[in-house]
C-alpha cells in the first residue's frame, strides 16, 4: 500500500485543561529530578512544601500538592520577558526579593467586618480565621469552610474531582497548589439558591511588617462547586494589613458552574501599594450555565489575574467585567482566556483601564476561542484605555481565534486621552479643567462599576475610587500646577 | 408657561445695571447709521450701528459685549478663518448672526466661548468691561455667557442631572452662596424640565448619550433655562427639529428673555427669526474680495449695505429685513453688486 504524503500525521492529542492524565510519580524537591528546572523555583517550591509539610491534610488537598509539584518540576522555570504570557509584564519585582512562606498564625490585625455581607469567609495569609467566619445563615446542604472539615463523602468526592484538575496553568498556578495550607471550599447543592452572596476576604500580612527584602508569599486556594440549578453570589475582596507592606498573596479561586447553575462573581482587588498581586481565576462552565465577573482592580505594586473560562456544555452565557486603575508606580494585568467548544454559547467582554502614572502600566490579553463546534456563538470584546500621562504605557492584546463557520463575534480596542470636546463641554458649563477630569476619569470607570451587583458594595467601590482620584489629582496638583 | 420663569437670568448676581437710559448721544457718519424698525421689542436703541456703537465708552453698564476686529485661526492648521469681527451687544438685544455654511459664524461663536480649538490672533473681546481673552472657558461661562452647542457630545458615566447640578454648585460657589443639596437642587430643576417638556427620565440619563438631535437641543436649552445667562449665544439651536420641537424650543426661549439679557442667535434660516424677533442681523458670507453695495435698501429708502471685502467678516448689518431678503434671493442678494 502506499501511502500519500498529503495525509498529514496525526499529532499525539493535546491534553484536555480539565481531564489530563494522571500524575504518576510524587515530586520531591530536595533531589531534583528535572534538569530544566529553574534553582531557584525548587528552592521556593521547597521552602513552601516545608512550610505546609506539617498541616494537616486531606486526600484532596494531598493530590492537589502531589499534582502541583508533578507540574513543576516536567515544566516551569521563573517566567521572563520571553515567554509571550509575561512579554510585557515584568515579574523581577519578585523574583528579586527574598521569597519566605508567609507566617500562617496568628494573624493579629483587625478583620474587616461585611454588615452588607452576612455570609463571610475570611482568608488570613491563606488559611481560614475560624472565628472570622460565621456562616451559619446559609440555605440548608451548602458548605462553606476548610477542604478538612468538609461534612459529607458526596461533597468530598465532587471536590476532589474538581480540586487541581486545571491543567493550563503556570507556575504561580503550581506554587499555589504547593503552597496552600488549606483550601477553602465552597458548595452548593443541586437546585439550591443562596440569596445572600458570600463574601470571601483575602488578606495578607502580619502586624509590622516584614524584613527589609523578604517577601513573603501567601497561597490562598478557594473551590467553588455549584450544583445543577444551583445559584451563588460571590465576593473576593483582596486586600493587606498595612498601608505599603511589602508581600506577595498568590491566590487561586476554581469555580464550577454545573449545568443550568449561575455564579455572580465579584473581584476587588485592593492590595497595599509595594505588595504583588497574582491570581489565577479558573472556570468550566456546564451547559445552560451562567457566569458572570466583575473585577475592580487598583491596587499592588505588580498585579496579574489569569482568567480562564472553558465551557464544556451548549448554551452558556458568560459575562467579563474589568476596571483597573493605574494611579501609581504599578503595573495591571489580566490575561483573559475563553475556551468556547460547544454551541450557542454567549460571551461578553469588557475590559476598562486608566493609565495615570509615567511609570504605570496596564497589560491585557484577553483570548477569545471559538472552536470547530462552538456554532451560533456571540461572543463580544472590547477593551478601552485611558493614558493620561505622556509616559504611561499600555499593551492590549485582543486576540480572537474562530474556527468555526456560523458565528458572530465582534471586538474592539480604544487607547486615548480624555477627550478634548468632552473637557470643553464641561468647562462650557462654568465647571474647572479639574472638576472636569475627575468626573470623566471617574465616569470611565463607572460603566463596569455600576455592574457591581450589590449596592452596598458598589457605593464601597465608588467611594474608594473617588478618594483615589481626588488624592491622585491633589498629590498631581502640588507637582504640576497647571493642567494639561 | 413664562410664569415658570419668574427671572431665570437672574440666577446670576447682576452685575450690569437693570436701568433703561439711553445710550448717551454718539456722532454717526451718515452712511453707517441704520434706522431700526419700530417693531424691535427694545425702544431703547434707536440709532446706532455696529461699527458706531464702538465709539461709546469701553464698560458702560449697558454693553455686554464688544468685540472689536477680532481675527483667529484654526488652531492646528493656522489657517484664519475670522478676519476683523465688531460687534457690540448690549443688555436686552437680540442680535442673529446669518450666513453660507463655512461663513464663519459658528467658529465666531465657539471662539467667544473659549474653545481650544481655535486660537485668536488679533483684536479684543469684552464682555461686561472685562477682557474674555485673559478668561478660561468655565470663568466664562461663570461670568454670564452660555453658548448652546450645535452637536453637542455625549458624556458617559455622568448623569444629566449630576451633571447639572454640578454646574449648578460651580455658580453658587462663584456667587459665595452654598452648595445645594441633591433635593433641593431637584425643586429648582423639576419647573424648568416641564418648560421645555422634557421627561424627568432624562435627568437619570447619561448627558446626551442616545439622545435624538432635538433631545440633545432641548437638552441644551434645559442646561440654559437651570444655569441661567447673561448673554446666550445659541448655535444652530433649530437646526435637527422636527416642527414640534423647534416650537417647544422657540419658546422656550422667549421665555427667558428678560430686558436685562442678551441672545445672538447663529442661524441658517428665517423660520427661527419668526419666533425670536432679532433686533439686529447680521450677516456673514464667504465670497470673493470685491467691494460692493447690496441692493437691499432699508426702511430709510437708502442703499443699506457696508462694503462686503472678505469672507470672515460681518458684511452687513441690518434689521430683520435682511433675513427677508435673504430668504427669497439667497445669500447672492447680499453679495452681488
Amino acid at each position: 500500500m502506499v501511502c500519500s504524503s498529503t495525509f498529514p500525521i496525526p499529532s499525539p492529542p493535546l491534553p484536555h485543561p480539565f481531564f489530563p492524565p494522571k500524575p504518576k510519580a510524587k515530586a520531591l524537591f530536595r533531589a531534583p529530578r528535572a534538569s530544566l528546572s529553574d534553582p531557584l523555583v525548587l528552592q521556593i517550591a521547597e521552602t513552601l512544601e516545608d512550610s505546609t509539610s506539617h498541616l494537616p491534610t486531606s486526600p484532596a488537598l494531598q493530590r492537589l500538592r502531589d499534582s502541583s509539584s508533578q507540574s513543576l518540576l516536567s515544566s516551569s522555570s521563573w517566567p521572563s520577558r520571553k515567554d509571550e504570557a509575561f512579554r510585557f509584564t515584568d515579574t523581577s519585582f519578585i523574583k528579586n526579593s527574598l521569597i519566605q512562606p508567609i507566617p500562617l498564625d496568628p494573624p493579629q490585625f483587625p478583620l474587616p467586618i461585611h454588615a452588607q455581607f452576612p455570609n463571610c469567609l475570611a482568608l488570613v495569609n491563606g488559611r481560614i480565621a475560624g472565628s472570622a467566619s460565621p456562616t451559619s445563615g446559609l440555605p440548608q446542604g451548602v458548605y462553606v469552610g476548610s477542604v478538612l472539615g468538609i461534612p459529607s463523602e458526596g461533597i468530598a468526592k465532587r471536590v476532589s474531582e474538581f480540586l487541581g484538575e486545571f491543567r493550563g496553568g503556570d507556575l504561580f498556578w503550581s506554587l499555589n497548589g504547593i503552597g496552600a495550607p488549606d483550601v477553602a471550599v465552597v458548595y452548593v447543592p443541586e437546585g439550591c439558591r443562596v440569596e445572600t452572596p458570600l463574601h470571601l476576604s483575602f488578606l495578607c500580612g502580619v502586624s509590622g511588617g516584614f524584613g527589609e527584602g523578604v517577601m513573603p508569599v501567601a497561597n490562598p486556594r478557594v473551590v467553588v462547586v455549584v450544583e445543577r440549578g444551583g445559584e451563588v453570589g460571590i465576593v473576593e475582596e483582596h486586600g493587606g494589613g498595612g498601608d505599603d507592606e511589602c508581600y506577595w498573596a498568590n491566590s487561586a479561586v476554581e469555580i464550577l458552574v454545573s449545568e443550568g447553575a449561575k455564579v455572580t462573581h465579584c473581584y476587588v482587588q485592593q492590595e497595599s501599594a509595594n505588595a504583588a498581586h497574582i491570581k489565577w481565576t479558573v472556570v468550566r462552565q456546564e451547559s445552560s450555565s451562567v457566569y458572570n465577573l466583575v473585577e475592580i482592580g487598583t491596587g499592588g505594586k505588580l498585579s496579574r489575574h489569569n482568567l480562564h473560562v472553558q465551557q464544556v456544555g451548549p448554551d452558556t452565557a458568560t459575562e467579563l467585567s474589568t476596571f483597573h486603575l493605574c494611579l501609581r508606580d504599578q503595573t495591571q494585568d489580566l490575561h483573559s482566556r475563553l475556551v468556547l467548544d460547544h454551541p450557542r454559547g454567549y460571551s461578553k467582554q469588557l475590559h476598562k483601564c486608566i493609565v495615570a502614572h509615567e511609570a504605570g502600566q496596564a497589560v491585557f490579553d484577553g483570548n477569545v476561542r471559538v472552536n470547530r463546534f462552538a456554532q451560533e456563538t456571540d461572543a463580544g470584546q472590547l477593551t478601552r484605555t485611558l493614558l493620561l500621562e505622556p509616559k504611561a504605557s499600555v499593551n492590549v492584546k485582543p486576540n480572537l481565534q474562530i474556527v468555526a463557520d456560523n458565528v458572530k463575534c465582534t471586538h474592539g480596542a480604544a487607547i486615548s486621552n480624555l477627550e478634548k470636546d468632552l473637557l470643553f463641554y464641561f468647562q462650557a458649563r462654568g465647571l474647572d479643567l479639574e472638576t472636569a477630569r475627575s468626573a470623566l476619569v471617574f465616569s470611565f470607570g463607572a460603566e463596569v462599576i455600576e455592574k457591581l451587583p450589590y449596592a452596598s458594595l458598589r457605593k464601597n467601590v465608588e467611594t474608594r475610587i473617588k478618594n483615589l482620584i481626588r488624592s491622585f489629582d491633589s498629590q498631581r496638583k502640588k507637582v504640576t500646577p497647571v493642567l494639561e | 408657561m413664562a410664569s415658570s420663569f419668574p427671572n431665570p437670568f437672574s440666577s446670576f448676581a447682576p452685575t450690569t445695571s437693570t436701568s433703561t437710559s439711553t445710550p448717551s448721544p454718539i456722532s454717526l457718519h451718515p452712511s453707517l447709521r441704520l434706522s431700526p424698525s419700530p417693531r424691535f421689542r427694545n425702544p431703547r436703541r434707536q440709532s446706532l450701528t455696529v461699527k458706531a456703537s464702538l465709539t461709546t465708552t469701553p464698560g458702560s453698564p449697558n454693553v455686554l459685549l464688544q468685540v472689536k476686529n477680532l481675527t483667529a485661526v484654526i488652531a492646528e492648521s493656522k489657517q484664519e478663518i475670522l478676519k476683523g469681527i465688531d460687534l457690540v451687544v448690549h443688555e436686552g438685544e437680540v442680535h442673529a448672526i446669518m450666513g453660507k455654511n463655512g461663513s464663519g459664524k459658528s467658529t465666531f461663536s465657539k471662539v467667544l466661548v473659549g474653545h481650544p480649538d481655535y486660537e485668536v490672533t488679533g483684536g479684543s473681546m469684552m464682555f461686561k468691561g472685562e477682557n474674555l481673552l485673559d478668561m478660561e472657558p468655565d470663568e466664562r461661562s461663570l461670568a454670564g455667557m452660555f453658548m448652546t452647542f450645535q452637536a453637542p457630545v455625549e458624556i458617559p458615566g455622568v448623569s444629566n442631572i449630576d451633571f447639572l447640578h454640578m454646574a449648578w454648585n460651580a455658580r453658587r460657589r462663584k456667587q459665595g452662596l452654598p452648595e445645594l443639596g441633591p433635593i433641593e437642587f431637584y425643586s429648582i430643576l423639576y419647573p424648568k424640565l416641564e418648560s421645555v417638556k422634557m421627561d424627568a427620565t432624562f435627568l437619570n440619563r447619561n448627558v446626551n448619550e442616545g439622545f435624538s438631535g432635538g433631545e440633545r437641543k432641548r437638552n441644551e436649552i434645559l442646561q440654559l433655562a437651570v444655569l441661567g445667562a447673561d448673554l446666550a449665544i445659541l448655535d444652530e439651536i433649530d437646526s435637527g427639529l422636527d416642527v414640534d420641537a423647534f416650537q417647544d424650543v422657540a419658546k422656550a426661549i422667549n421665555a427667558l428673555l428678560t430686558p436685562n439679557n442678551s441672545v445672538l442667535l447663529v442661524t441658517h434660516y428665517r423660520r427661527l427669526l419668526d419666533f425670536i424677533k432679532p433686533m439686529y442681523v447680521h450677516v456673514m458670507v464667504r465670497i470673493i474680495r470685491f467691494y460692493a453695495f447690496s441692493r437691499i435698501k432699508n426702511p430709510t429708502g437708502r442703499l443699506n449695505g457696508n462694503m462686503a471685502s472678505e469672507d470672515g467678516k460681518i458684511v452687513k448689518t441690518g434689521d430683520i429685513s435682511i433675513a427677508d431678503q435673504l430668504e427669497k434671493e439667497g445669500y447672492k442678494a447680499i453679495s452681488v453688486v
